[in-house]
């Protein structure tokens, strides 16, 4: 009974997880075809949603590398899915506070990674799957993108270099809302199985359904797809300011080289399983796209500080995660601990929304 | 062997992101050259050399929308 409660908070967990993630990531998705003008916020937002939610249909090979690829499954338990998941829930709200594009995708990782380590030591962690299958794509899927990105531009520059810009930058902006279409499409294929991988991996811990075979059940896909979706449609427009203007002020032949590169990287990942930041990968093709016209037009200040951001979030929700987890085991091994985690949570969130709605209200004009 | 197995698969990942990433790219923009130059030449009154630019236009849209669902047909498939 107390193993159900616990599965039901993370389920509830987890999607929330989701929402937050197509919250947050909704920048990377939209920023370049609303910046260049290719077409209006409010259609990218509804556009992008929909193209999530479908995206999340196309794949399973992520969710089976999440489920399989990080944690060994003997240290696998709700409460430490449970806890991986409010510190990735708690890096993504920080950083959504402070307006930085961070990883959704690294912080859930880090979060499962620390509560894992809280709960069995270090020995509970496949440092090679970490290692090959997170790290190093981590690190060569931004510069695929920035390579891809850059070339793209320069070929593009080449071709249409000596028409009269208005025309071309017709000609792009059309190809932005297919560019852009992609790019939704593949966020959602990437990182919605993210979601169903971690339920997946509590539905195996409570002995649900059987750890034979990794089979990621329809309701999980179908929940997984609808919270990636919802979140995507609510929208982080704090981060769409620093994606869409802030590292370089873009053209649309760059938005569209930007986001075309980023879509076929992700879905390139998607198809060997790699569970990629999409977040890392974008801000790679606009560098690179930004790069190839002009070095100095890429505010690496701004670029330092995503940097900065990414460096942090696997420790960060790994500790984050750690430390929620050991919360929890204050309260023994029951549904107890986990209550009151996610009834603090909620009540830290209300705090931080209320916040956040005071900050933005205007002041009242002088008498 | 598992190493093996992880080089192959990020390798997979480079070359085919790198190729479907700036083919389609340059494929696009030769169907903005084609169509912007069929519109040049229309209103010069030369309509041979129109139709030839709306074909190249044409040629390059199809490309893309066809390398892009292939793409995804690729991904779906193997997954």
């Amino acid at each position: 009974m107390s193993g159900d409660i616990i599965l039901v908070i993370v389920v509830g967990t987890a999607l929330a997880f989701d929402f937050t993630n197509g919250f947050h990531d909704t920048a990377n998705v939209v920023a370049t075809s609303i910046s260049t003008r290719a077409t209006s916020p409010a259609s990218a937002v509804a556009v992008a949603s929909l193209l999530n939610f479908a995206g999340a249909f196309i794949s399973l090979k992520v969710a089976a590398t999440v489920g399989k690829g990080f944690v060994s499954s003997h240290a696998i338990t709700t409460t430490v899915v449970f806890a991986g998941l409010v510190g990735a829930i708690s890096w993504n709200l920080i950083t959504w506070y402070l307006g930085l594009p961070s990883s959704s995708s690294h912080a859930l990782i880090g979060g499962l990674v620390g509560s894992a380590i809280a709960a069995q030591g270090f020995d509970a962690v496949n440092g090679h799957g970490l290692l090959s299958k997170l790290i190093v794509p981590a690190i060569v899927a931004p510069l695929v993108a920035f390579s891809a990105a850059g070339i793209s531009i320069l070929l593009a520059y080449r071709i249409v270099g000596k028409l009269r810009p208005g025309p071309v930058s017709r000609g792009f902006r059309l190809g932005e809302l297919a560019s852009g279409g992609l790019l939704a499409l593949s966020h959602g294929t990437n990182d919605a199985q993210k979601t169903m991988g971690v339920i997946t991996l509590a539905l195996i811990a409570n002995g649900s359904i059987p750890a034979e075979g990794f089979h990621v059940p329809d309701w999980v896909v179908i929940s997984a797809a609808s919270a990636i979706a919802l979140g995507t449609f609510t929208g982080g427009w704090r981060i769409i300011r620093t994606m869409g203007t802030r590292i370089i002020d873009m053209d649309p032949a760059q938005g569209f080289a930007a986001q075309g590169a980023g879509a076929t990287v992700i879905l390139a990942a998607s198809s060997v399983g790699y569970p990629l930041s999409t977040t890392h990968v974008i801000s790679g093709g606009i560098m690179g796209a930004g790069a190839a016209k002009r070095f100095s037009a890429v505010r690496w200040g701004v670029a330092g500080d995503i940097v900065t951001a990414w460096v942090l979030t696997l420790p960060a929700a790994g500790i984050f995660a750690a430390v929620v987890y050991g919360i929890s085991r204050l309260f023994g091994t029951g549904a107890v601990g986990p209550l009151v985690v996610t009834i603090a949570m909620m009540a830290g969130l209300a705090l931080l929304f209320a916040r956040r709605i005071q900050e933005a209200a205007p002041a009242p004009s002088a008498q | 062997m598992t190493s093996l197995l992880a080089a192959s698969a990020l390798l997979k990942m480079f070359y085919s992101s790198l190729l479907a990433g700036v083919g389609v790219s340059a494929v696009f923009s030769a169907a903005v050259y084609g169509a912007i130059r069929s519109s040049d030449m229309r209103r010069a009154g030369r309509g041979g050399a129109a139709v030839a630019y709306a074909a190249l236009a044409a040629a390059g849209l199809l490309l893309s929308a066809a390398a892009i669902v292939y793409g995804l047909v690729l991904v779906a498939h193997k997954s």
